[in-house]
């Protein structure tokens, strides 16, 4: 087993004093390894960025021992700091500079000079070069977090934290920002990204942990996390059938009504779906739309905490 | 050192980029100068140094803090704060910044007096008078940061400058002189920081001499801006308040 790159133990954390206080952070433990893409799944307010801003030394934690690279983050803050590249949510840049002004100058900030042809290079990365000279906040939202994104590798870091990249971006933008961490990942950087979409966290994480209430309740790679559920696939299906005639048909595990549709949890969905036309030919109904959901991150957060993952926490 | 020059640059070009800089900066000056060259052409001798004072009083005290307090409510300051540049290096880039602007607003401002309103001039009192707008410069923007730290918001910041600007504008000798305020205020004003700046920039470009009490004032100097800069440097904050 070779050393994790990032070390979380037991940390702590909150927002403000006496009767005021909120915990943010409740003795969660991680360890991230090289070259991981990590996903932090969870709802707003489960205290994701909390946890980004504790490891880019935005936050102090109350308790707790935080290592990036093998430094320790309260103890060497700024030698912790240089071996992060950052993505905050919020994008906020200095908004009177250009494109490439912004990346000359984050780039120095790390004391690390970028010759004009690294820059462009960099730029032509991000798909940002023909916009080298234009002035920031001119940019649109996707060519915002194109930048943001490049920023954070302007000063090569070995770790990129990126919190909740895609979270305001239309679904063209989104799959480019995946692209960018997937090249990213193919550099070889080790990647922690929090998101509290599902589909996102199944595409691009070898490994998810699913963050509630300042813990983390569960740690696996996507495929794991939703086999360990031993949940069945459910068919959905617009009709309308008396339950008990449902129940006995092959496969069934349960069925229910949510609104107009007919909800069944089977083990095998071929054999119910071809059971489920003979019944309604019998009784002379008609099947409207039918879908079939296989289990996935969202089941295992509802499994584990009772609540959709979708729903924000307060 | 290369790092700090960078980031210098950098601060230097969102100045010059920003219109609302380039206007309380450069266009306002010179309005208020050609507004009192109509108004009160005799008097553009006095009141030259006054509206020097008068704009390095407001770009230190509004607009300076004002420009620092919008870099920490859009959350840039916290985008910076992630990397390992010391937050001294940043107050220092943007000082500096800050100072060449109001250096340059001064120039400027004085060159219009000597050239349109025939203000007399000396190389004496540039040399006299350079390290004085300077001092108060200092003094001005570590007030200013006070009040940047205070104010939850740009906003606010703004009018509460504005309104200790305005107060002292008109108390301070620069546009009103002292003989025309009331007998109680007369006595308090000479212990104002904008009053004595008034007071070494008006004998240095005027007279190309010292103020005759000018150790004194430059003291009472140093104590607002080193308390003012002591207060502000607790006050600083990467993070908009919640």
């Amino acid at each position: 087993m070779t050393q994790p790159i990032i070390q979380i133990e037991n940390i702590s954390a909150g927002y403000g004093r006496g009767a005021r206080q909120v915990q943010a952070l409740r003795g969660i433990s991680l360890e991230v390894q090289p070259g991981e893409i990590f996903g932090l799944l969870g709802p707003n307010g489960a205290g994701k960025t909390t946890l980004l801003s504790c490891l880019e030394g935005l936050h102090q934690p109350a308790g707790g021992r935080l290592r990036v690279g093998g430094v320790d983050v309260a103890h060497q803050p700024l030698a912790a700091k240089r071996k992060l590249g950052v993505q905050l949510q919020r994008t906020a840049l200095l908004d009177d500079l250009t494109v490439h002004e912004l990346i000359e100058v984050y780039a120095a900030l790390y004391e690390i000079y970028l010759a004009p042809s690294q820059i462009k290079d960099l730029l032509a990365r991000f798909d940002l070069a023909q916009l080298a000279n234009t002035l920031s906040r001119r940019l649109s939202g996707g060519q915002q977090q194109r930048l943001s994104l490049a920023l954070a590798i302007a000063n090569n870091p070995e770790i990129v934290l990126l919190d909740e990249p895609t979270s305001a971006l239309d679904p063209h933008a989104r799959r480019a920002v995946w692209d960018i961490v997937r090249h990213l990942h193919n550099d070889g950087r080790t990647i922690v990204i929090t998101t509290h979409a599902m589909e996102e966290a199944e595409a691009l994480c070898g490994r998810v942990a699913i963050i509630d209430h300042g813990q983390a309740i569960a740690c696996d790679t996507p495929a794991r996390l939703v086999a360990d559920l031993k949940a069945n696939p459910v068919l959905k299906a617009a009709v309308e059938l008396p339950l008990d005639q449902v129940q006995p048909l092959p496969g069934v595990q349960s069925a229910r009504y949510t609104g107009q549709y007919l909800e069944i949890e089977t083990a095998q969905p071929q054999a119910t779906m071809a059971a489920l036309h003979d019944l309604a030919a019998r009784l002379g109904r008609s099947i409207g739309d039918v879908m079939v959901r296989q289990p996935n991150l969202e089941d295992v957060f509802l499994k584990l905490t009772g609540r959709v993952l979708g729903a924000s926490r307060d | 050192m290369k790092r700090f020059l960078t980031l210098t640059k950098a601060i230097f070009l969102m100045h010059i980029r920003n219109g609302a800089v380039l206007f309380w900066n450069f266009a306002f000056p010179l309005l208020l100068m050609f507004i009192y060259g109509v108004i009160m052409s005799q008097y553009m001798d006095y009141m030259t140094p006054g509206v020097i004072v008068l704009n390095i009083f407001s770009f230190g005290l509004v607009g300076s803090s004002t420009m620092m307090l919008e870099m920490r409510e859009k959350g840039i300051l916290r985008r910076l704060q992630a990397t390992p540049l010391p937050a001294s290096q940043l107050v220092a880039a943007y000082l500096l910044v800050s100072l060449f602007t109001g250096l340059l607003q001064s120039a400027l401002v004085w060159t219009v007096g000597v050239v349109l309103y025939k203000v007399p001039v000396t190389a004496l009192g540039i040399a006299i008078g350079l390290p004085m707008i300077l001092a108060g410069m200092l003094t001005f923007l570590a007030m200013g940061q006070i009040i940047g730290g205070i104010a939850p918001k740009a906003g606010v910041a703004t009018g509460a400058g504005m309104t200790v600007y305005f107060t002292l504008m008109f108390i301070s000798d620069m546009v009103f002189p002292l003989e025309m305020l009331p007998d109680w205020l007369q006595k308090v004003v000479p212990y104002l920081p904008t009053y004595l700046v008034s007071q070494l920039v008006r004998s240095a470009l005027l007279d190309s001499a010292l103020d005759p009490k000018w150790l004194t004032y430059l003291l009472m100097l140093a104590v607002y801006g080193g308390l003012s800069a002591l207060i502000a440097a607790r006050l600083f904050r990467w993070e908009p308040k919640a």
